[in-house]
Parts: structure tokens; C-alpha cells; sequence
């Protein structure tokens, strides 16, 4: 792996557990747009049936057996944010033509 | 802006899953013509950041937040078929494991949050490629704005379709109510797709652009 690469990985890592560890726990709990509207019209009710994924390790973004609070607001930020690199790393690279070019540095 | 459970009547979401599977089919077939040894690395850190950014709440308007989307800014740096890739990689993860989204509307959260947007993103990509100084930055300002609104109304037009909102409710005054409020968080995803766009090119445009390394200059990272 170059250098570029590799620090490209630290820098980028660094800023996702930052900004998912740390700065989300300081983020609006207000609901967002789409639940704000949903409100504002009387449209807050599903009227079909859905499926929601079961709270098995997390409920919502919170780490189920912290409770709340700051350190399990940042396990979810740092749990889903390596879950989505990792996940994102691996199709990269089976998707990637072995016959790709590659930096010479 | 994710749809939750129970919004969407089963022939909207089994209609926005087709259009997302055709659009994630494509991108996973011209995918592996686009990926480098550099672009792996840089599609997964921002993949990293886009989810952890989504965590990120802001106040819009009184007891009302937002948060980014980040599926334009990807089809920026990545092209439009890798932000596909990127973006329904954060949404399962969000629906599956975060219950953030129904899963049965995980193709209309992919559509709005990462197709359309992604789409967006890649016709503004090339004004990146030659250095155009402010009609960038500038476009990219605008297409945030646009990305976010038009991937609201596309909500607001599932639930309309879905009979999810009530009858007494225009569709006119539901689009007016949402648009609004994402006029709001637009903005600050133009701006923050600016911002990041800008550091990302500085730091590894050859990756972004699959330039030889020999073309850049300077800047760690």
C-alpha cells in the first residue's frame, strides 16, 4: 500500500470516528425533516404493514447494554462506521479488475 | 430523511426497489472499470465519514433537525455508480442494524438517498475535473441544494402514492412542508459538500480523478 493510501485510511478514519464518535452525541435529538413533516400533517402513523429490523446489538444509535449516554452513542458511531468501511473495503476490492492500473509511487 | 416502517404501500416500495436494484445492478457491473488501489481506500473512508456525518443532527427550523446525505458529495468524488455502491452499503447497515429505515423501503431510502443524489453529484463531477474556480464551487452549491429537495419531494410523492398521508392534506401543502424544511438542510448540504469536495481534491485528487501520482502536487495525505 503507498503512503498516500495509508494515510488517506488514518485520515479518513480519524475524521468518521470523530465526527460519529464524538460530535454526534452533541447532535439536534429534535426529529428530522421527514418526522417533522410527518407530524405537521397527521401522517405519523404507518398505515401499512412494515418491517423494522430487531434491536439485537443497538437500539437506534445507542449500544443497547450502555443504555444511554455519551459511550454508547459513540460505540454506534464507531461500531457503524468501521462496519460501513469494512463492508465497503471488501466489495471495493472483489469488485476491483485485477488488471487495474496501479500507481507507480 | 429515511422512510420508516409501514409508510409505503407494497407496490411504491416494491417499485423503488426495482428502480434502485436496476441502478445498483448497473453500478456493480461497470464498478470494477472504475476502481483503482486508489480509489478503494478513498471509497471506503468516505463511506466511513458519510455515515458517521449522517449521525450528525443540526437544527433547522424550531423543533425540527437535519442531517446530511451525502450521496451527492460521493457521486462527486466517486463518480455516480461507486456512490450507489457507497450509499446503499450505509443504508442497509442503517436499516439492519441501526433501525434507521424500514427494510421493506430500503430501495426507496437507496433511490432518494443514494441514487438520485448520486446522479446529481457525477454531472457535477466533471466540472471538478479542469480548474474552474468558483462555477465549481458554486454548482456544487446548487446541486446539494437541488440533490437534497428533489430526493424530498420523491418522498412526499411515495407517501402521496402510499395513501400515507391524510386525505384533507393537498399534495401541493405536503410538498410545501417538506420542501421547505429541506430548502434548509440543502444548503448546508451544498455547503458542506463544498467544503469537503474542496479538501478531499486537494489531498487526493489522483485519487478521485485516477491521475497519475507524478501530476500532483504537494499536500500530505
Amino acid at each position: 500500500m503507498t503512503t498516500y493510501n495509508r494515510n488517506t485510511l488514518i485520515v479518513g478514519i480519524v475524521a468518521a470516528l470523530v465526527v460519529g464518535g464524538v460530535m454526534s452525541y452533541f447532535a439536534s435529538s429534535s426529529p428530522d425533516g421527514l418526522e417533522k413533516t410527518q407530524e405537521d400533517l397527521d401522517a405519523a402513523e404507518p398505515r401499512h404493514g412494515g418491517v423494522e429490523a430487531p434491536p439485537v446489538a443497538f437500539h437506534e444509535y445507542s449500544l443497547k447494554c450502555l443504555g444511554e449516554g455519551f459511550w454508547s452513542n459513540a460505540a454506534a458511531g464507531v461500531a457503524g462506521s468501521l462496519l460501513v468501511l469494512g463492508i465497503v473495503l471488501l466489495l471495493g476490492r472483489a469488485l476491483r479488475r485485477k488488471d487495474a492500473p496501479t500507481p507507480r509511487a | 430523511m429515511h422512510i420508516g416502517p409501514g409508510f409505503l404501500s407494497p407496490p411504491v416500495w416494491m417499485g423503488a426497489a426495482a428502480v434502485s436494484g436496476a441502478a445498483l445492478a448497473g453500478s456493480l457491473a461497470v464498478a470494477g472499470r472504475r476502481l483503482d488501489d486508489r480509489k478503494v481506500p478513498l471509497m471506503g473512508v468516505m463511506g466511513a465519514f458519510v455515515f458517521a456525518a449522517q449521525m450528525v443532527n443540526f437544527p433547522v427550523l424550531p423543533g425540527t433537525s437535519g442531517h446530511l446525505g451525502g450521496g451527492f458529495l460521493l457521486g462527486i468524488l466517486l463518480g455516480a455508480p461507486l456512490a450507489m455502491i457507497v450509499m446503499a452499503s450505509i443504508l442497509i447497515v442503517q436499516a439492519l442494524v441501526f433501525q434507521d429505515g424500514g427494510i421493506e423501503a430500503l430501495g426507496a431510502n437507496i433511490l432518494v438517498m443514494g441514487v438520485m443524489p448520486a446522479v446529481i453529484g457525477e454531472a457535477v463531477r466533471r466540472l471538478w475535473l479542469r480548474p474552474l474556480g468558483v462555477l465549481a464551487d458554486v454548482a456544487t452549491f446548487l446541486g446539494g441544494v437541488a440533490a437534497v429537495v428533489l430526493g424530498a419531494t420523491a418522498v412526499i410523492l411515495m407517501l402521496w402514492v402510499s395513501d400515507s398521508l391524510p386525505g384533507s392534506v393537498g399534495l401541493w401543502r405536503a410538498i410545501g412542508v417538506m420542501d421547505l424544511v429541506h430548502l434548509v438542510i440543502g444548503v448546508v448540504e451544498g455547503a458542506a459538500s463544498v467544503a469537503v469536495a474542496r479538501y478531499v481534491l486537494k489531498v487526493r485528487r489522483d485519487a478521485v480523478f485516477g491521475e497519475p501520482l507524478a501530476q500532483r502536487e504537494g499536500a500530505a495525505a
